[in-house]
């Protein structure tokens, strides 16, 4: 059973999901934590699930049940009052996640970020074209046409981002397919099946092991019911269900069955008692719906470029059309300047680019098992400052595993990787042959049948986790246990059980000579020990003294202390005259000795760490992430594996271990000494949020052991008041609010609930820890890579900004046309800017500090200004310098041009004369002013070529980076110029996009300019490098 | 997903902005300290002294590579365009309406030839030698002074009965109007390659007036051709007083109170009528009402 069913439910995205209940009792647990910035709703929402439950339907008989419910134990409901009852409560279904509609989604790429501005561009040129047209119904369609363009560049790039996030969500849409249940259920006297659904209140239902359990019941009569409440408490330990009432909490109560939940064996009867969404589950689903999901840290940066682009274009935009309105120009050109400075400013292109490039870290991500949800969590992970690991499955392999085996006085190893290929203790020693017999016999778990090609680690085991263990090891040192146990027949056998301690069993032995009988035996150590007289040392048996009592003691002690669970093992070979072939051995009365037996030797037990994540932890810690253990399981065995993961590093201390080896109490440790702390789950109930901070502020090294799910949420929201940018991880459904809380939240794909994959961000497909890891650095390498997208695309702006303004003030033909700019950012700069997303990093990105999420902006002052007022003006320059080489070349000076353009422009001018005296049509002028746009493009390419090439890096030099590892982008170099080269000479003869051919060597004036850019960008470089923190490195270094 | 963003009330970012403006603790303002300011300053100073610089010395560069006398390319003007006086343009391109019985209808439009003209008076075309080859005027040396070459004459008077001299009103008050038709300079053109002058040929635009007589046509000078010793033009610097060649048209059989088009185009080998996109290339079109 591998695969925990559970229900799929509701994780909404967004908005408060009021779910007042009924109950209005006072909670026992006041919750503390986020008062600050949740509203009235939602806090009282959390109150609401803090307080547990206030439910007493555990402590009715059944006849105040029968009351309460207005049902009857043996004959159900009635169909009628079901009927009724399912009218009034709704369907027993969580109700379906309150997901934004499609069209709001799409919707909202239409209207997002640039795109309110090019549609206020759009719009503005109709109204100009509609003021033209009052005036002149004559006027061109150029203005029309350009509105259209740049809404079809809306539509265009809204209908790309939607298909991309779409893309990403339907990844993990196949995770959630439901299916419809039945369940067994009495009513009007009769059982029949009914879909689980239309279950309601008072319903008697019948549930038998591997049944989910269909709803919150009251258990009515349970036979060796147990049930497995992982998806609820993250425990996965089976836990029996009967009809008693065990304890006052509804959770932890014996007679209350869980929905969604699995009975793991046996047979019950309950009565529904809740339903739906008021079903434990179904408040824990609505608390995690509840927990708001804001923005990623990427799109907060993306929104704050998208402000500051925005910002320069409008103000700009203004100031200039005040200008132009001031000189004299008519409203309405004016207005079409304002159109050319936004569309200028608004890199059309980047958002698109931005999220190829996410999705492609996304995809690579993927590969190395981190499923990624939502586009945007990719770099999330790569921020993450603190990740709050779960144990069991995450940082361990999820199984037991033998770790230490103590025989002859010695602890020896045990190989715990994951195949336990390489044993390598003493094996010679006869207490070990003995001790392996034990082990093999004394032993009821069987490998299921027909998995003989499966290697031993990967076959499937019936029987409980450290009895699988057993098997396992004795499987990979002996071979065939199963030959071993039918040559050693088993003739009687008691099973563990919780008041014995122990596990007995008696068999024939395989040496046909010895016709004695073997007793083994296995338990808890001190109650083995108590049933011992003798202790084998190297194959003799000797009496056990007080000397080899206080030996077993240390043993016993030490292995305890790494958080292991030991096991005793002893032995006795029964005499042939007082049991002979033919004894009955009776496992009732006990007719055979079970005290005077001789102890063989210890086996601890423990759930290894997975053999990569020391090693992963180690990488986090270097990149200044810290790592924080929250777990459900004992303290000891918390910090044990804490300690071998190096979660606690090997030498910090916590306060108790200051205080023991000072020997002093431990209220005398001076906390700040202590780098670590184990933090149970019962202290953390006392603290006040000051000194959970203070907890994680003080100590690096921090394992929260026996919390409850609740208090993950609650140690989740101490990390982000530090400004943490937290990454939990999960698997239960519990944990899914802490999941939903967290900056993101990463399920386990193979142990994880379909709960928790729908909270969470991202899915690690392979349950490993190390993972992590890898998205860690995947994330910071996109973000590093966005800045590098970002500048490349910000700094041809002001080359195609500054003719417009050249334009205005100067009154040259214009430079390059609006149609033209939308080229270059949709057409020649796409595939460059997305291949900047596959630059390699420019050192060990892990071996710096996560970002500041305040402080670390995607777009700093310094990448602003180095893009817009140092290579974008040196483009400019350079586009100018094609510009005025065009004119100049082809009869207009650039003196002439000067104070043109109204003349230029003029229709009616059909003999302007150029500085040589010819004189020009009109047709001429603006064909010659195609040839200048097309030419500014050119020029604007070849240097962003440059820019491409400088933007590789942003410290080492091109050179250090390796100008050709980056293959992507001589594909976008190689696109660049295809795409400029298909513009000009094959749609050269297409007026209405303004391109024409050029001559060959227009092609080449912008390089000069390239170069310098090239050299500018390597000598700023080289400044950074030699002046580490000096004036030049705050200021150049973005 | 959480919140990473609290929400910030109006007066807070009021606060904050002022902050950023003026903050009183590291004396910053717009988050620079003054010293700090003045060095960023400086080097944005210093920074757009050399780029303008280098921009100076390529604009220089590219000056010095270009020839005074002729452009580079003359990739637009392969054929001249063609211009008509007087010119007064309505919705859609020349567009001339009079009413003969109203002379201020007409007035502005002799005004405007008398004006033009009046850069073809003897005394403006002083500078300018007599010419009557017929030939091309190849001029490889510059013999005239001041390092220029020598322009030929073209005097009003030429236009004999379209010069305004004899008729002050260009016919325009008798319905029979002067159109003065002007090509467009080109540096080194030659309107053929053999020795055939360039004509002017007006007629009705054909596929609007099939119904009328064909357009009858008085031309000045004599065969409404320019000469071509007025060719080729050698540019501003060493033409500085050359003036285009005119030819006149006198249309004598306008057919009064109806809209006609008519079309002047120019006859030559290397003058071409038929761009689709340039309605200005190697002709010119315009509308005529002349009403009674």
């Amino acid at each position: 059973m591998g695969k925990k069913k559970s229900e799929v439910y509701s994780v909404e995205v967004n908005g408060i999901k009021d779910i007042e209940t009924t109950d209005e009792g006072d909670g026992k647990e006041k919750y503390r934590g986020l008062k600050n910035h949740l509203g009235y709703k939602k806090e009282h929402q959390k109150e609401e699930l803090k307080k547990e439950l206030d439910l007493d339907d555990h402590k009715l008989s059944t006849k105040e049940l029968e009351d309460k419910y207005g049902t009857n134990i043996i004959q159900g409901l009635t169909s009628t009052k079901a009927a009724e009852i399912l009218a009034q409560d709704g369907p027993n279904a969580l109700s379906p996640p309150k997901e934004t509609s499609e069209i709001i989604k799409f919707l909202k790429q239409m209207v997002g970020g640039f795109s309110i501005l090019l549609w206020a561009g759009a719009v503005l040129c109709w109204i100009a074209y509609g003021i033209q047209f009052s005036k002149d119904k004559s006027a061109s369609l150029d203005n029309v046409f350009l509105g259209v363009v740049l809404a079809l560049v809306v539509i265009f790039t809204g209908i790309f981002a939607y298909y991309q996030e779409a893309k990403s969500t339907n990844i993990i849409a196949s995770f959630s397919k439901m299916i419809p249940r039945q369940a067994l259920v009495i009513r009007d006297g009769e059982k029949r099946e009914i879909p689980a659904e239309q279950l309601v209140v008072g319903d008697i239902v019948e549930i038998k092991g591997g049944d989910q359990i269909p709803a919150d019941i009251r258990i009515l009569a349970s036979h060796g019911c147990k049930v497995d409440n992982s998806s609820l408490t993250g425990e996965s330990e089976p836990q029996s269900r009967s009809c008693d009432f065990t304890h006052e909490n509804p959770l932890e109560t014996k007679n209350i069955g869980f929905y969604s939940t699995t009975c793991l064996e046996g047979t019950a009867t309950g009565m529904v008692i809740n339903t739906g969404d008021r079903t434990i589950i179904g408040r824990i689903a609505s608390l995690a719906s509840g927990v708001g999901n804001e923005k990623t840290p990427i799109a907060i940066e993306i929104e704050h470029f998208v402000h500051i682009v925005a910002g320069v274009a409008v103000s700009i935009g203004v100031i200039f059309f005040i200008i132009a309105v001031s000189m004299k120009y008519p409203v309405l050109e004016s207005v079409i300047f304002l159109i050319g400075i936004i569309v200028a400013n608004v890199p059309e292109g980047l958002l698109a680019a931005v999220t190829v490039s996410l999705s492609l870290t996304a995809k690579r991500m993927a590969k190395k098992n981190c499923l990624v949800k939502n586009l945007e969590a990719v770099e999330t992970l790569g921020s993450t400052s603190i990740i709050c690991s779960d144990k069991t499955g995450t940082l361990t392999q999820n199984r037991m595993t033998v770790a230490h085996l103590w025989f002859d006085n010695q602890i020896y190893q045990a190989d715990t990787s994951e195949d336990q290929n390489a044993q390598i203790f003493d094996q010679s020693s006869a207490t070990w042959a003995s001790l392996s017999k034990i082990v093999t016999l004394c032993n009821r778990a069987e490998f299921r049948p027909g998995q003989e090609s499966v290697p031993i680690m990967k076959k499937i085991v019936v029987g409980d986790a450290s009895e699988t263990a057993l098997l396992k090891f004795s499987e990979v040192i002996m071979g065939d246990v199963m030959e071993r146990r039918k040559r050693n027949r088993k003739v009687a056998e008691i099973p563990f059980n919780s008041t014995n301690k122990f596990q007995l069993s008696i068999h024939e032995t395989e040496d046909p000579d010895d016709k004695r009988f073997l007793l083994v035996m296995k338990g808890a150590p001190e109650r083995i020990l108590e049933k011992c007289s003798t202790i084998m040392i190297h194959g003799q048996e000797q009496p056990l003294d007080e000397s080899t009592a206080a030996a077993f003691q240390t043993a016993y002690m030490e292995l305890g202390g790494l958080g292991e669970r030991v096991l005793g093992f002893c032995h006795l070979y029964l005499p042939e005259d007082e049991f002979p072939d033919t004894y009955p051995f009776d496992v009732e009365t006990m007719n055979f000795p079970t005290s005077d037996l001789c102890f063989v030797g210890l086996l601890s037990l423990i759930d290894p760490p997975r053999s990569t994540v020391p090693d992963a932890v180690t990488k986090c810690r270097s990149a200044g992430i810290k790592v924080i253990m929250v777990t459900g399981d004992h303290p000891i065995t918390a910090k044990a594996i804490a300690r071998s993961v190096g979660i606690i590093s090997a030498n910090s201390e916590t306060v108790e271990d200051i205080a023991k080896r000072l020997n002093v109490p431990v209220e005398q440790v001076n906390k700040r000494e202590a780098k670590a702390a184990v933090v149970n789950g019962m202290e953390l109930k006392e603290m006040s949020p000051e000194q959970l901070d203070e907890v994680l502020i003080n100590h690096t090294e921090i394992v929260f052991a026996r919390t409850s799910p609740q208090q993950k949420l609650i140690i989740v929201e101490g990390c982000q008041r530090q400004d943490a940018v937290v990454a939990v991880t999960g698997d239960g459904v519990n944990d899914s609010p802490a999941l939903k809380k967290a900056d993101i939240g990463i399920a386990m794909g193979i142990a994880g609930s379909d709960a928790a994959k729908n909270a969470a961000d991202m899915v690690l497909l392979d349950d490993n820890f190390a993972s992590i890891v890898t998205g860690v650095e995947e994330g910071r390498l996109i973000f590093d890579n966005l800045k590098k997208t970002i500048a490349f695309t910000l700094t041809k702006n002001i080359a195609e900004l500054c003719p417009f303004l050249i334009f205005i003030i100067a009154g040259v033909p214009l430079p390059i046309g609006t149609i033209t700019i939308l080229f270059i950012d949709l057409g020649t700069d796409i595939i460059p800017s997305i291949a900047l997303a596959y630059e390699k990093a420019e050192s060990d990105i892990m071996n710096r500090k996560p970002r500041h999420k305040k402080k670390d902006r995607l777009v700093n002052q310094q990448l602003a200004l180095y893009s817009y007022l140092h290579i974008g003006i040196l483009q400019s320059l350079g586009a100018f310098l094609a510009y005025f080489t065009v004119y100049a070349e082809q009869g207009f000076k650039p003196a002439r041009l000067i104070f043109l353009r109204s003349e230029w422009e003029d229709d009616n001018i059909n003999d302007l004369e150029d500085s040589y005296g010819q004189e020009w049509t009109r047709y001429q002028r603006k064909y010659l002013e195609w040839i200048g746009y097309t030419a500014f493009f050119v020029a604007i390419m070849v240097q962003q070529i440059a820019d491409l090439i400088i933007r590789k890096t942003r410290r080492n030099s091109i050179f250090q980076q390796g100008l050709f590892r980056n293959k992507v982008v001589w594909v976008g170099i190689v696109s660049q110029i295809i795409i400029a080269l298909i513009l000009s000479f094959g749609f050269g003869s297409i007026a209405a996009l303004n391109f024409t051919t050029l001559r060959v060597q227009y092609w080449f004036v912008a390089v000069p300019y390239a170069i310098v850019i090239w050299l500018y960008d390597e000598l700023r470089k080289l400044l950074i490098r030699r002046y580490p923190g000096s004036w030049w490195d705050k200021n150049m270094y973005y | 997903m959480a919140a990473l963003q609290e929400k910030k009330t109006c007066s807070q970012r009021m606060e904050e902005f002022r902050h950023y403006c003026w903050n009183p603790d590291t004396g910053q303002m717009l988050g620079r300290t003054l010293s700090k300011w003045v060095w960023i300053s400086l080097y944005y100073v210093a920074f757009y002294v050399v780029m303008s610089g280098l921009f100076a010395l390529a604009i220089y560069t590219l000056m010095w590579t270009i020839d005074p006398y002729t452009p580079d390319y003359q990739d637009q003007l392969k054929s001249p365009g063609v211009t008509l006086r007087p010119d007064v343009y309505g919705e859609r391109g020349l567009q001339i309406f009079y009413n003969v019985s109203d002379n201020t209808s007409w007035k502005d439009l002799t005004q405007t030839l008398h004006t033009f003209l009046s850069a073809y008076s003897p005394e403006a075309q002083e500078e300018n030698i007599n010419c009557s080859s017929g030939q091309y005027f190849i001029q490889k040396e510059f013999h005239a002074p001041n390092h220029t070459k020598f322009s030929c004459k073209f005097t009003a008077d030429m236009l004999q009965n379209c010069s305004g001299l004899t008729d002050h009103n260009f016919g325009f008050e008798e319905g029979k109007p002067c159109f003065i038709i002007k090509m467009n300079r080109i540096v080194n053109f030659l309107p053929s390659n053999n020795n055939t002058a360039p004509r002017v040929d007006c007629t009705f635009l054909e596929k609007d007036h099939k119904d009328f007589k064909p357009l009858e046509v008085d031309y000045y000078p004599s065969n409404g051709t320019f000469s071509l010793h007025y060719f080729p033009y050698y540019g501003k610097k060493a033409q500085p007083h050359y003036s285009n060649p005119l030819v006149a048209a006198k249309f004598l059989n306008i057919p009064k109170n109806k809209e006609v088009i008519i079309v002047c185009k120019i006859i030559a080998e290397n003058v071409s009528f038929d761009n689709p996109h340039d309605p200005y290339e190697g002709k010119v079109e315009f509308k005529l009402k002349i009403q009674k």
